[in-house]
């Protein structure tokens, strides 16, 4: 049985040249990626130029900018101790809620990394479910809860243990448990992936020459984990800060932390510049307060990348 | 069938040259093995032919005809993969179905080449199954069949036995063995396992840095390494490294040895003076008492370091005059224990030099 | 010996109770407003005061509410296809053919994940208000699909760079061109990773906050929008009834997804 291409077939044109043509050719391939990359180009790159523009834009009573462009946006910003102070605020969030995701987080992951126990499949989806469902709802299931005639002070009055109300919600408290509730698994699943990928063998190594569970962990364990701390901490951290509809659903406008501050000043005072420009501060911020963290942590972390 | 001719593969990966000038010429239905270490080229050199890598220099010829800038697809070839490469989506059926669909074989044919095939590999009754549902060796002769029921000009294997336990491994080696001489495909089989390369092979081309160090029949690369390496590679082995002393006949010669005179074969003319490695198999090695009284065979003095039993042979090693540790194999031999003097006696046809 | 063992062991039991604990926390909310949906009176109380569907009745009677669940389930089936669309086709330029270009591309298109999602909000707001396409469906349409193609990408090239690709190889050997082998080999392996990012990009576009309310023109509004407008200004169990048919529906997409590929293939 002869295959027709050995035998009498002329030879295609592209073997002309003599040139093997054995591999497809990048040119056409360049096809799969380009409507992407031009999405992108169109919706991601040139919107955030635009905006880089226009907070150096003159700020407007009457439209959202006027002609002519400025540094007085970030000078105003970055002078007025109002401003600050909201920044510092939101800094503070993001910083105490990691911590708190951190505490929390951390014995989650490893038992979830460690366990070969049958339900590690739901044990996932516990930890998935809450992300697959919208943060407003996931909001509302703690304004139950929290407000002042919510289902934990109605119980705690019901069983005597409290006379009046407390106060858990529109303060920093409701914020914060909002916060940390959503973006838990953010530090989470991080943490898991970094623990698992540790050989479990260091630590049955560590036990047979004397070293009790909490060496094993502050010493092995922790520190070998740090690429996941590193990971989760800073997804945690820029995910509180860009934070948007919790500090407002259970904080109402009492808490107030920039990208409330950003979209007050867009949607309501229409100061594109401005807004625009504090949005920017904010990124900055987060940014300087990431990188800080990743050099301080960059030294804990030598022999283990 | 098909002749299968390389001439002059040259393959670069960076500035490492994968595999370098390699000429071979396989003649119709021989079954060569590629045999080297893991870097030796040997399947850079398979995918060459298959057409996966393009080579940066060299020809590839089917029956004299050029196919060096064909696709894969059109060279009419069968590859058996290390891992089998099933199509996890199809069942048996399917999978051995595809290649015929490709060549656009008729319905009717298609089925009874099948039947056929899957007799031949002995998996009757399994067309229904997923890859995931056979074992591996049952999988290992589905990628076998998938490539032989298209009937292609040449056979090319992957190292595919490494994934199956040892005595699976043995027995597919008998199988696709006697599989091949039965139908005459031409077949080039890539192992590091120099076992299954003498057990298989027509004649095995052991490859080392991308180059071919000796091509032969396998008692030939066994009796008569052609260098240190692939007498290495092939089994195990003594070196005694000296100088000849005498041209003692044809081919024979006398090399001066620390451990005294022992007189060899060589394949290459050589002249008192020369620098000589002797090789010797373990096994050509038997240990007496007294030296033997014989002229053709080398007795050497020596005493015994340690002992150990294999099952079917007794392991040696003995340390002999300047303290060089000769390794013997032979059956029990009751009565040589660790500690004791005796005479390593090897007959002087066993005790090859090798090239330097 | 044995009171070392029995530390070891009480240890343990407090360490799990806090794991459980966690878990607790973090599925209370949800479990919460379920229960909220059908509970009889206004507030949630302790104990709860009884079983009562009125909550979805008066979500399914309410215009607003309906519109807005109808046009999140739209603009979330538009966003998944070109989303899909967008991100399949990109893994598999990215994951084949990239070359040294591999880690620019793979950053710029992920990058709206790792960008906050009130900037780029944001950033489109100014983009469209500039060019004139105000807050049109297409705008809408554009945010959506920019946050929701990397995990479609995501989850692609995943499955893509656990290819094996000896199978192509051997489809080759056996005589199959590349379009082909494409067709039939590649195509149906990645397959799950194809439905388990479109199903992720379903079910972020219909939860989706930021984008939606800075992008939202009138009469567009979607579902979590409109909820939360609802939560801000009262109180009743509707919301709840709302969220409870949310996380229905995502469920439901979950489960659908799963049974087409099988859960292990949701995890990247």
């Amino acid at each position: 049985m002869d295959h027709p291409s050995l035998t009498s077939e002329k030879r295609p044109h592209w073997l002309a040249f003599g040139r093997e043509l054995v591999w497809p050719r990048a040119n056409l391939t360049l096809l799969l990626v380009l409507p992407t990359l031009l999405f992108l180009a169109c919706f991601l790159v040139a919107p955030y130029v635009n905006m880089l523009v226009m907070s150096f834009r003159n700020p407007s009573t009457s439209n959202v900018f006027a002609p002519g462009y400025t540094v007085g946006n970030y000078t105003k910003a970055l002078t007025d101790p109002y401003y600050l102070t909201v920044l510092g605020q939101t800094m503070l969030f993001g910083i105490v809620t990691t911590i708190v995701c951190l505490v929390l987080g951390y014995p989650v992951a490893y038992h979830l990394a460690r366990t070969s126990s049958r339900w590690k499949g739901f044990l996932y989806v516990g930890i998935l479910s809450p992300l697959l469902v919208g943060v407003v709802v996931r909001c509302y299931g703690w304004i139950i809860l929290l407000a002042n005639n919510g289902l934990i002070n109605d119980a705690l009055k019901k069983l005597g243990l409290i006379a009046g109300g407390l106060k858990l919600m529109y303060n920093p408290f409701g914020v914060g448990v909002g916060l940390v509730h959503v973006f838990l698994p953010f530090m989470i699943l991080p943490l898991v992936s970094a623990i698992q990928s540790i050989d479990p063998t260091l630590e049955e190594a560590a036990q047979s020459l004397g070293a009790t569970r909490t060496r094993i962990m502050r010493r092995i364990v922790i520190p070998l984990s740090l690429p996941g701390v590193q990971a989760g901490s800073i997804l945690v951290f820029v995910l509180t800060i860009s934070a948007y509809v919790i500090p407002i659903l259970l904080g109402a406008f009492k808490i107030k932390i920039m990208p409330t501050l950003v979209i007050q000043l867009l949607i309501d005072a229409f100061l594109w510049p401005f807004g625009a420009a504090l949005a920017f501060i904010l990124a900055a911020s987060g940014a300087a307060v990431v990188f800080l963290f990743l050099r301080l942590t960059g030294r804990l972390m030598k022999g283990v990348v | 069938m098909t002749r299968l001719t390389i001439s002059g593969l040259t393959k670069n990966f960076g500035d490492v040259a994968a595999v370098d000038n390699l000429n071979l010429e396989i003649a119709d239905g021989e079954l060569i093995s590629l045999l080297g270490p893991s870097g030796c080229g040997k399947t850079t050199t398979l995918r060459s032919i298959a057409g996966f890598v393009e080579p940066d220099a060299g020809r590839i010829l089917f029956d004299g005809v050029d196919i060096t800038g064909l696709a894969p697809e059109r060279r009419n070839i069968g590859m058996v993969f290390q891992n089998y490469a099933l199509f996890p989506h199809m069942t048996v059926d399917q999978n051995l179905r595809f290649g015929l669909e490709m060549r656009r074989v008729r319905e009717r044919e298609m089925a009874s080449r099948i039947a056929e095939v899957l007799e031949i590999v002995q998996l009757t009754g399994l067309e229904g199954r997923y890859p995931r549902q056979l074992s591996g060796g049952q999988q290992q002769r589905v990628a076998l069949a998938r490539c032989l029921v298209t009937e292609p000009r040449v056979l090319l294997l992957d190292e595919p036995l490494t994934n199956l336990d040892a005595k699976l491994r043995e027995e597919m080696r008998f199988f696709i063995r006697s599989l091949q001489k039965r139908i005459g495909i031409t077949t080039v089989y890539v192992t590091h396992d120099q076992a299954e390369a003498m057990v298989i092979s027509d004649r095995i081309v052991v490859m080392f840095k991308g180059r071919i160090s000796q091509a032969g029949d396998p008692t030939e690369i066994y009796a008569h390494p052609v260098s240190r390496e692939v007498a290495d590679f092939i089994g195990l082995c003594n070196f005694i490294d000296g100088r000849v002393g005498a041209v003692t006949g044809d081919e024979r010669y006398t090399v001066q040895t620390p451990i005294g005179d022992v007189s060899c074969r060589s394949g290459i003319p050589l002249a008192a003076g020369d620098e000589a490695t002797i090789v010797v198999r373990p096994e050509s090695i038997r240990l007496g008492r007294r030296p033997s009284a014989d002229p053709g065979v080398n007795s050497v003095p020596g005493k015994v370091r340690a002992r150990f039993y294999l099952g079917n042979f007794c392991g040696y090693r003995v340390a002999c005059a300047d303290g060089t540790i000769i390794q013997v194999q032979e059956e029990p031999w009751h009565g040589g224990g660790v500690d004791d003097d005796v005479w390593c006696i090897f007959a002087s046809d066993l005790a090859w030099i090798i090239h330097h | 010996m044995v009171q070392a063992r029995l530390r070891a062991r009480a240890r343990r039991t407090v360490f799990l109770a806090v794991v459980a604990a966690v878990y607790g926390f973090l599925l209370l909310p949800l479990v919460i407003v379920i229960l909220a949906s059908f509970n009889a009176g206004e507030l949630l109380t302790f104990p709860p005061k009884g079983f009562s569907l009125r909550w979805y009745v008066h979500f399914f009677n309410s215009q607003p509410f309906m519109d807005s669940l109808f046009f999140s389930l739209r603009l979330a089936a538009m966003t998944m296809v070109l989303a899909t669309l967008f991100g399949t086709s990109a893994a598999l330029y990215v994951v084949r053919f990239a070359g040294r270009w591999r880690d620019g591309l793979r950053l710029l298109i992920v990058a709206p994940l790792l960008l906050p999602e009130i900037l780029t909000a944001i950033a489109l707001l100014f983009f469209f208000y500039n060019i004139g396409l105000g807050k049109t469906v297409i705008a809408l349409v554009a945010g959506h699909v920019l946050i929701t193609l990397p995990f479609v990408f995501l989850a692609v090239s995943s499955v893509l760079y656990n290819f094996d690709t000896s199978l192509e190889e051997a489809a080759r050997s056996l005589g199959a061109d590349r379009f082909t082998t494409f067709r039939r080999i590649t195509l149906p392996i990645i397959k799950p990773g194809v439905i388990s990012g479109a199903m992720l990009a379903f079910i972020v576009s219909f939860d989706l906050f930021a984008v939606s309310l800075l992008l939202k023109g009138i009469g567009t509004v979607t579902l979590p929008i409109q909820l939360f407008d609802y939560v801000t200004w009262d109180f009743d169990p509707t919301a709840a009834a709302v969220s409870t048919v949310s996380i229905a529906i995502t469920l439901f997409i979950v489960l659908l997804a799963e049974r087409m590929v099988g859960l292990r293939s949701l995890r990247f």
